[in-house]
C-alpha cells in the first residue's frame, strides 16, 4: 500500500479536468511540499573541504526527465578561436502583459512556476517590461508601482536578477497604450503624435519633435520621464543594484530607438514611410530649410517616396541615383535622423542622470532593420531614422551618444540568419549586426543581445554563434519572451539544449582549469528509448 | 530531511567598530553567510557576483551601508565582553507518519457505512465523488444527497467536500463516515484526502482512492462488451479495495459486498518553530572566547562544528580541549551534543576557544537526516577583535549578501533555496570524482524539477494567454469568400444532426432504424448527420474503440453502415463518423501485465502509448494533451501512428463513405496533429470536441468565459482552421441565463455573442445537447424546460448549428422543424452578422443579417417598427422570432 502526495500536474484531470483557480493554487501550494516529501536532500557543506554528504531518495516515478535528459542533441564543442559562453549572462524576458493596467499580476502562479524553472535552468535573471501606461496611467505624476514591485520581490525570492525595461511606448498585443490623461492630452492637441503623410497618427509614442516641447500639462515629456525614472528609482530602492541590475530606457515605438516607419506589421514588405507630418516636426523641418537657406524644402517631406506596402523601387526616391542621393535627399535625411539621434541623447541624459550611483547598467535597444538592407540606399533604415550624410557610417552618431552616456545598447535579432531569409527581401541580418558591432566596438559601447519576437528556424544556433564571436564581445543576452509558446514541450525543450549549451562552456572550462580532467559522461537509464546521455562535466 | 534554511534577525556588529563609533546602533551590517558560497561559485565562474565587479560590489556596501536601517543590530556597548550575540529563529520540519483507513461496515441489513479516518493531527478534508453504474472514464459524479454527511460542501458538480471530525478531544484521530445509498446506482466511492494546514492531497498510488461498491458491473443482459471490458480495465484500474473474491457470476445485487477494514500508512511534514541563541564572551583571563549555544529544539541536538583562521573561511579543526561529548568527524569537522537543560525543554552547550581565532562555524544536526543551516549557509560566529580584517574579504561577503537580503523562509522561499543548493551541490560534485555520490540522482532530480515548473507554467499561460486575437480572425473571414468549401465549415450553410443518443446501441440495428428517418431528416432540413462511433468497442456505445478496422459494432455490421451512408447521400445529407483519436484499448498484456499491446490490423506495441499515464507503461512521449484515464492514450508524435491514422482515416472515407468527421476527445492530443489527419483525409466536414469547465467562482459562473473560449480557440487555431468545435462555451452561458433569468449574460462586453461563435462564428457548432450532457447519462443537461429557447438562440445565430436527436424526436419537433426551415429559408449561415439589440435580466434579443429577430426571455421585445416590415416566423414559451417579408 502506497500513498502518496499528489506533485505531478497531470493528475489534476482526475477532477474532471474542471480545476478552477483556487484547486490550481493549491496545488502549486502542494507542489513545493511535495517535492520536498519525494526527493529528500540532505546536506552539508563544509568550508575546509568539499566534503558533502547527500541522500537521495527518488520515487519510482522520477522517470519523468526523459524528455529532457533524452534529447540525443550534440552539445556544440567549443572551437579553438571562439569565445567561452562563459561570460555571457543569460536573461528572459517576461510577458509583456505582466502586470495589467490596473496593477494586478497577470498569471502569476505561471511566473513563478516558470522562473523557479529558469532558475534552475541556471538563467541569470529577468527581463520585466514596465509600461509608462500602466504606472502613470490616471494622472501626471500619480505612480501605481504596487504590481511591479510584487514581481521584483518574486525575482527576489526566487534568486534572480532583474533587467526592468521602462517602456515610454504602447503596445498593440497585447494592447497597452500611453497613460490615459495623455492619451486625453492627445486628443485634444493635434500633434504630439507621430503622423505620417496621410495624417495618420502613431498613438503609441510620442513625437521626437515635443520632447522638450510643454505639451504634458506644462511639462515636457522629457521632464515627465525624468520623474518617471526618479519615481522608479525611489520605489525600488531596496532592489537596486542587488536585484535590479540593469535597466533599459525606452527610446521610441515599441522600446526601440527608430521612427514607427512600419506601422502594420503583417506587411513588412514594403520600406515604410517617414514619419515627419505632425505640426512640431513640420515646423521643425521648415525652420531647419530656412536655417539652411532652402525654405522650399521644408514645406513636407519627400513627395516621391513609396507608400506603406510599395516595394522600395517602386517610386524615385530610394533608387538608385534617386532623391536619397540628391541634395535634397541629404538634406531631408539629414534633418530626420538628427532627431532621432537628439531624442536618444535626451532620454539617456535623463535616464543617467537619474540613475547615476544607483549600481544599475543603463541600456537601449536598436532596431535590427534588415530589410532591404542589400539595396544601397537601405531604405528601411532611412525610413526609421538612421542616416549618416556623405556614406558615412548612419550607426556611429548613436554609437557615440551611447558611449558618452555611459549605456548599453541591446540589439535584437541575434537569432537571424541570411539563409532563412525571403531572397525577395534583399535583407541580410548578418551583415548588418555585424556592422551595429562594430559600430559600437569603436566607440566602447557594450552590446547585449536579444532574439526577434517571432521563433525562427535554426534561431538557437545562431544565437549561440553570434555570443561566441569574438570581435564583439556580447555580455548579455536577453530572450524574448516567456509565455505559452515559451513553456510549450516543443520550445522548452529547445531553450532547454539552448541553455545546456551555453553551460557547457562553462562547466568545460572550470574542470581544464581547476581538474584538469576529461569531462565525464554519464549514461542516464530511459529504458529502451536508446543511448541518452547527460554530459554532467 | 533537507537542511533547513534559517533568517537571521541579527546582523552582527563586529566589535571592532563597536570600538570607534561607541553611540546608538552600528549602521553598517556584516552578514553571517555567504563566504563559501560566493567562494565556490566565483570559482566555478557562475557566480551571481563575478570576479571582475569588485568595483560594483563596493558600491553596493555604500548602498547597503545606507540602507540597512531594519537589521536589528545590538549595541556592544553593554558589555565589553560580549562580541557576538545573535537569536535565530529555526523552522524545524518533523516528519509524522500515521495511517489512513477506510473501514466498510455493515450496521444493519441493506445499511452499510463506510469511515474514512486518519491518525495525523491536521485539518483533514475529504474530497470525493462517487461513480455510477455504466460510467466510464475516471470521472467522478456527485453522490446521492442522502449521501453527504452534514457539513459537506459541492464542488461543482462531480464532487463533495467533507471535513473529517476528532474522534474525541484530544484526540489526534479524524473520521468521517458516509452512510451509503444501496438503492442508488453508485457503482464505486473515489476519493482523495487533503490536508488544508499544509495544502497537501495525498493519494493512494498516485490515484484516487477507489472504493467499489459492486463486484461488477450489473449486466442487463446485453453488456457482454463492457464486461469484458471491465475484465480487462480492472487490472488496469485504481482499485485499490477489493472486497470479495473477483466474481465470476454477473449479479446486480450487491451481494459481494463484504465489510472490511484497509490500513495505509501515511506522513506529513508537522513544521516547528524553534530559535538557537548565540552569544560569544571575550574572557581575558584565559584569554579564551567562550562561545554558549542555546537552543530550545527538543531531543538531541548535536553542533557540528569548524573554526576559522588565518583570514581563511575554511573549516578547521581547533586545538584540544574540546567539550564534553565531542567526536572528531572524519578529520573535517567536531560534533559536540549539546546537553540538556535541566528543565528539560531545550539543551545548551559552552565551546571555549582561543581568542586568536576568527570565529566559529557551525550546523546543527537534529537526527542522520535532520540539519538545521541559516539559510542555506552556515552559522558563522566571528571573533573579530582587531582591525585586520582586510577590506576586500568584507566586500566579498557584504556582496555576497546582498542579493538575497530579507529573503523570507516562506514554503517557497525553503523550496528556493534547496532547489538552488541542489545545484550547487551538482556542479561541485561533478568535480569530485571520487565522491560516492550519484550525481546522475541529482541531475535526474533537477531536470525533473524543471520540467515540473515548465509544464506548470504552460498549463497556465496555455488557458489564460489571450494568444489570440478575435479581429484578426474577423479580418481575415471578410477575407474568405462566402460560400467556399471547406473542412472546418462544409458550405457554411450546414445544419448537423446528431443522429443517436447513449441508448442507440441497444437495439443492434440501429443502423437500420436511422436509414428509415432518412428522408424525414433531410425533409426538417438537415445536411449533416453524425453517425455513433463505427469500430468495434469495449463499450458498448463505442466510445472505448480496440480493432479500428473492425467496423462490427453495437450499431450494426460494415455493411448495414454503408448502406445507411448511401441512403443518406441519396437524401442530400452529409454523414460524419465519429473518429475516437484520443485512445484506443489494447489487445494484449505486456510482459508486467499491464494491457498495452494492440492487436488487429494496427498491432502497435507500447511505443505507441504516451509515456505519461503510468498505468499504461506506455513507452512514447509525453501526452501532447490531456489524458483520458481509462484507456491507453495514443502517442500521435509517433509517425508510424500518424501514419496508421491517416491510412485509417482515409480508408473509412473510401471504404465507408464517410464525408468528414466528429473527433472525440481532442483535448487530449495536439491540435497540430488534427491538422495533419484533416490535410490527409480531407473531410467536407469536421468537428472535434473540445470539452473543459467553464469558470466558476463560488459556484457561480463566471460573466466573462474569455479564458474558456480562448481555450477552444486555440485547439481550433492549432488545427489551423481545419476543423470547427463544439461551443461549449455558448452551451454553458446559456444554462447559466436561461436557468437563473440571467439573460445579460448572452452579450460579451464588446456587444458579441459571448461564446465561441462570438469570436469565431465560422469553427464554432453550437448545440445545447449531447449523448454525454443529456440523454441518459445527462452529465449536463440543459435547463429543463428551456429546450427551445437554446433552440431558438442556435438556429438563429451563427456558428454551425447540432440539433440532438432526442430532441427532433419530442414534442419540440414541431417548434424545432419550423426554426430549421426558417434558418434555411433566411439563407443564415455560419458567418452571419449578429447584431445583439438587447440583453436586460430578462430578455435577450438580437437580428441577425437584417432579415431575422429574436428574443428569448419571459422580458418583452419586438423588433423595431422601421423600414422593415417584420413578421412572427416562430413562437413558443419565452421566445419569439421574426423574419422580414
Amino acid at each position: 500500500m502506497e500513498v502518496s502526495v499528489i506533485g505531478n500536474p497531470q493528475t489534476k484531470k482526475i477532477y474532471r479536468a474542471e480545476l478552477t483557480y483556487r484547486e490550481l493554487g493549491f496545488r502549486l501550494g502542494s507542489q513545493n511540499i511535495s517535492g520536498d516529501s519525494r526527493n529528500r536532500v540532505s546536506f552539508l557543506t563544509h568550508q575546509s573541504s568539499k566534503w558533502k554528504e547527500i541522500k537521495i531518495r527518488s520515487s519510482p516515478r522520477s522517470v519523468r526527465c526523459e524528455a529532457i535528459v533524452s534529447d540525443q542533441a550534440p552539445f556544440l564543442k567549443p572551437t579553438p578561436n571562439s569565445r567561452s559562453l562563459e561570460s555571457v549572462k543569460l536573461f528572459v524576458g517576461l510577458p509583456l502583459d505582466t502586470v495589467s493596467d490596473c496593477n494586478n499580476v497577470n498569471h502569476l502562479k505561471a511566473i513563478t512556476a516558470g522562473l523557479k524553472a529558469l532558475k534552475l535552468l541556471g538563467v541569470e535573471g529577468i527581463e520585466l517590461p514596465i509600461f509608462w501606461g500602466v504606472v502613470e496611467k490616471e494622472a501626471p505624476g500619480k505612480y501605481e508601482w504596487s504590481g511591479y514591485l510584487a514581481v521584483a520581490e518574486i525575482v527576489k525570492k526566487v534568486g534572480l536578477k532583474l533587467h526592468a525595461s521602462l517602456s515610454f511606448h504602447g503596445s498593440k498585443h497585447p494592447e497597452i497604450s500611453l497613460p490615459d490623461w495623455v492619451a486625453k492630452i492627445g486628443e485634444a492637441e493635434q500633434g504630439i503624435y507621430f503622423t505620417d503623410r496621410y495624417g495618420k497618427q502613431y498613438k503609441d509614442c510620442l513625437s521626437f519633435a515635443v520632447d522638450d516641447v510643454p505639451v504634458l500639462d506644462g511639462k515636457t515629456p522629457m521632464e515627465v520621464y525624468g520623474s518617471f525614472c526618479e519615481s522608479f528609482k525611489s520605489a525600488f530602492s531596496d532592489y537596486m543594484g542587488n536585484t535590479i541590475t540593469g535597466i533599459t530606457l525606452g527610446l521610441g515605438p515599441d522600446g526601440e530607438l527608430r521612427y514607427p516607419s512600419h506601422q502594420h506589421e503583417t506587411k513588412v514588405s514594403g520600406a515604410g514611410e517617414f514619419q515627419c507630418y505632425d505640426k512640431h516636426m513640420l515646423s521643425a523641418l521648415k525652420h531647419y530649410a530656412e536655417s539652411t537657406g532652402n525654405p522650399l524644402w521644408g514645406l513636407g517631406g519627400p513627395h516621391d517616396a513609396p507608400a506603406y506596402d510599395q516595394q522600395p523601387h517602386s517610386t524615385p526616391f530610394f533608387s538608385d541615383g534617386g532623391s536619397w542621393e540628391s541634395q535634397y535627399g541629404d538634406f531631408f535625411l539629414t534633418w530626420y535622423s538628427s532627431l532621432l539621434t537628439s531624442h536618444a541623447d535626451r532620454v539617456l541624459s535623463v535616464a543617467s542622470s537619474a540613475f547615476k550611483g544607483s549600481g544599475v547598467s543603463l541600456c537601449g535597444k536598436l532596431p535590427l532593420l534588415h530589410q532591404w538592407n542589400k539595396l544601397r540606399s537601405q531604405p528601411s533604415e532611412l525610413t526609421a531614422g538612421f542616416y549618416s550624410s556623405g556614406g558615412h557610417d548612419r550607426y556611429e552618431a548613436i554609437a557615440e551618444i551611447f558611449a558618452k552616456n555611459s549605456c548599453k545598447m541591446i540589439i535584437p535579432g541575434m537569432d537571424l540568419s541570411d539563409e532563412h531569409q525571403s531572397p525577395a527581401s534583399l535583407s541580410s541580418p548578418e551583415s548588418l549586426l555585424a556592422h551595429i558591432k562594430t559600430s559600437c566596438k569603436r566607440q566602447g559601447v557594450v552590446v547585449s543581445g536579444q532574439n526577434s519576437a517571432a521563433s525562427v528556424p535554426g534561431g538557437f544556433e545562431r544565437i549561440v554563434e553570434n555570443l561566441k564571436d569574438e570581435s564583439v564581445g556580447v555580455d548579455l543576452f536577453t530572450y524574448q519572451r516567456m509565455g505559452a509558446v515559451f513553456f510549450s514541450p516543443e520550445h522548452f525543450h529547445a531553450f532547454t539544449v539552448f541553455v545546456r549549451n551555453m553551460n557547457q562552456f562553462e562547466l568545460s572550462s572550470y574542470d581544464q582549469a581547476v581538474e584538469g580532467d576529461k569531462a565525464k559522461t554519464m549514461s542516464i537509464g530511459s529504458g529502451t528509448t536508446g543511448a541518452a546521455s547527460l554530459q554532467t562535466a | 530531511m533537507s537542511t533547513v534554511p534559517i533568517e537571521p534577525l541579527l546582523h552582527l556588529s563586529p566589535l571592532r567598530r563597536s570600538s570607534t563609533i561607541h553611540r546608538g546602533p552600528t549602521t553598517s551590517s556584516l552578514n553571517l553567510r555567504c563566504h563559501f558560497t560566493s567562494k565556490k561559485l566565483h570559482s566555478i565562474g557562475r557566480s551571481i557576483a563575478s570576479g571582475n565587479s569588485l568595483g560594483f560590489r563596493r558600491r553596493s556596501v555604500a548602498i547597503r551601508a545606507s540602507s540597512s536601517d531594519t537589521a536589528v543590530v545590538e549595541t556592544t556597548s553593554q558589555s565589553d565582553d560580549v562580541i557576538f550575540k545573535g537569536i535565530f529563529p529555526v523552522q524545524r520540519i518533523d516528519k509524522a507518519e500515521g495511517k489512513i483507513y477506510v473501514r466498510l461496515k455493515k450496521v444493519k441489513e441493506n445499511d452499510w457505512e463506510l469511515s474514512v479516518g486518519c491518525s495525523l493531527p491536521g485539518k483533514w478534508i475529504l474530497h470525493w465523488g462517487v461513480s455510477y453504474v455504466g460510467d466510464t472514464g475516471s470521472e467522478w459524479d456527485q453522490p446521492p444527497e442522502d449521501m453527504r454527511p452534514p457539513g459537506s460542501l459541492a464542488i461543482k458538480d462531480y464532487a463533495i467536500e467533507t471535513p473529517l471530525e476528532k474522534l474525541s478531544e484530544g484526540d489526534s484521530f479524524h473520521q468521517v463516515t458516509i452512510n451509503l445509498n444501496l438503492e442508488s446506482s453508485v457503482a464505486a466511492l473515489n476519493f482523495v484526502l487533503k490536508d488544508e494546514e499544509t495544502g497537501a492531497w495525498y493519494q493512494h498510488k498516485g490515484r484516487d482512492f477507489k472504493v467499489p461498491l459492486l463486484d461488477d458491473v450489473p449486466d442487463d443482459g446485453n453488456l457482454i462488451g463492457a464486461k469484458k471490458g471491465f475484465g480487462a480495465l480492472g487490472k488496469l484500474s485504481n482499485i485499490i479495495v477489493k472486497q470479495g473474491k473477483s466474481s465470476s457470476g454477473s449479479t446486480k445485487e450487491r451481494k459481494g459486498l463484504e465489510e472490511f477494514y484497509e490500513e495505509m500508512p501515511i506522513s506529513k511534514h508537522v513544521s516547528g518553530d524553534n530559535s538557537v541563541s548565540v552569544t560569544a564572551r571575550k574572557c581575558p583571563e584565559t584569554s579564551k572566547n567562550i562561545v554558549s549555544i542555546e537552543t530550545d529544539l527538543p531531543g538531541d541536538v548535536t553542533v557540528h562544528w569548524g573554526v576559522c583562521k588565518n583570514g581563511s573561511k575554511k573549516w578547521e579543526i581547533p586545538a584540544e580541549p574540546y567539550p564534553e561529548e565531542t567526536f572528531l568527524f572524519k578529520n573535517k569537522a567536531l560534533r559536540t551534543r549539546l546537553q540538556r537543560k535541566d528543565s528539560g525543554d531545550g539543551s545548551f552547550g559552552l565551546f571555549s576557544l582561543d581568542e586568536k581565532l576568527e570565529g566559529l562555524c557551525f550546523v546543527l544536526k537534529l537526527n542522520e537526516n535532520t540539519w538545521l543551516n541559516n539559510r542555506g549557509e552556515d552559522f558563522y560566529v566571528p571573533f573579530l577583535t582587531s582591525t585586520s580584517l582586510p577590506v576586500e574579504t568584507e566586500a566579498a561577503q557584504v556582496s555576497g549578501k546582498t542579493p538575497k537580503t530579507n529573503q523570507e523562509v516562506s514554503e517557497s522561499g525553503f523550496t528556493d533555496e534547496i532547489i538552488t543548493e541542489i545545484r550547487n551541490l551538482a556542479i561541485d560534485i561533478s568535480s569530485h570524482k571520487n565522491q560516492k555520490t550519484n550525481v546522475k540522482e541529482v541531475h535526474i532530480n533537477i531536470l525533473q524539477e524543471i520540467e515540473k515548473l515548465a509544464a506548470e507554467a504552460y498549463s497556465i499561460f496555455r488557458s489564460t494567454t489571450p494568444t489570440f486575437t478575435p479581429e484578426s480572425v474577423l479580418e481575415a473571414e471578410a477575407d474568405e469568400p462566402k460560400i467556399k468549401i471547406s473542412s472546418g465549415t462544409g458550405s457554411g450553410f450546414e445544419i448537423l444532426c446528431q443522429g443517436f443518443n447513449w441508448e442507440s446501441h441497444k437495439s443492434g440495428r440501429w443502423y437500420k432504424e436511422l436509414q428509415e428517418k432518412a428522408d424525414e431528416l433531410a425533409s426538417l432540413g438537415f445536411t449533416v448527420l453524425w453517425l455513433p462511433p463505427p469500430t468495434e468497442s469495449v463499450s458498448p456505445e463505442g466510445y472505448m474503440p480496440k480493432d479500428l478496422y473492425n467496423l462490427n459494432s453495437r450499431y450494426g455490421t460494415i455493411d448495414e453502415l454503408k448502406e445507411t451512408v448511401k441512403r443518406f447521400h441519396k437524401v442530400g445529407i452529409k454523414v460524419l463518423g465519429d473518429a475516437v483519436l484520443n485512445h484506443r484499448c489494447a489487445h494484449f498484456k505486456n510482459s508486467n501485465g499491464v494491457w498495452n499491446l494492440f492487436g488487429g490490423r494496427l498491432n502497435w506495441d507500447d511505443r505507441a502509448v504516451v509515456a505519461d499515464d503510468p498505468h499504461f507503461q506506455g513507452r512514447g512521449n509525453k501526452s501532447s494533451g490531456d489524458n483520458f484515464h481509462a484507456a491507453p492514450n495514443i502517442d500521435h508524435s509517433q509517425d508510424f501512428v500518424r501514419k496508421d491514422i491517416k491510412e485509417w482515416l482515409c480508408w473509412m472515407r473510401e471504404e465507408v463513405g464517410y464525408d468528414g468527421w466528429r473527433l472525440d476527445f481532442v483535448r487530449g492530443f495536439w491540435g497540430g496533429y488534427v491538422k495533419d489527419y484533416m490535410d490527409a483525409s480531407k473531410p467536407y466536414f469536421a468537428v472535434g470536441e473540445y470539452w473543459d469547465s467553464l469558470s466558476y467562482t463560488y459556484g457561480e459562473m463566471d460573466y466573462n468565459q474569455d479564458a474558456h473560449r480562448q481555450r477552444i480557440v486555440d485547439w481550433i487555431n492549432a488545427t489551423s482552421g481545419a476543423a470547427g468545435a463544439f461551443d461549449v462555451t455558448t452551451k454553458g452561458i446559456l444554462h447559466a441565463a436561461l436557468q437563473k433569468c440571467e439573460y445579460w449574460r448572452l452579450s460579451d462586453p464588446k456587444g458579441k455573442p459571448p461564446g465561441v461563435v462570438g469570436w469565431w462564428p465560422s469553427r464554432a457548432v453550437t448545440f445545447i445537447e449531447n449523448h454525454d450532457t443529456g440523454s441518459t447519462q445527462g452529465h449536463w443537461r440543459f435547463p429543463g424546460g428551456k429546450e427551445m429557447q437554446g433552440y431558438a438562440y442556435i438556429l438563429t445565430h451563427p456558428g454551425t448549428p447540432a440539433v440532438f436527436f432526442d430532441h427532433i424526436y419530442s414534442d419540440y419537433r414541431s417548434e424545432i422543424a419550423s426554426l430549421l426551415s426558417l434558418r434555411n429559408r433566411q439563407k443564415l449561415h455560419c458567418r452571419s452578422e449578429v447584431n445583439i439589440v438587447k440583453s436586460e435580466r430578462d430578455v435577450y434579443a438580437a437580428i441577425i443579417d437584417e432579415k431575422v429577430a429574436m428574443k428569448i426571455g419571459p422580458g418583452h421585445y419586438e423588433p423595431p417598427s422601421g423600414s422593415q416590415n417584420w413578421s412572427v416566423a416562430v413562437e413558443g414559451r419565452d421566445y419569439k422570432v421574426w423574419e422580414t417579408s
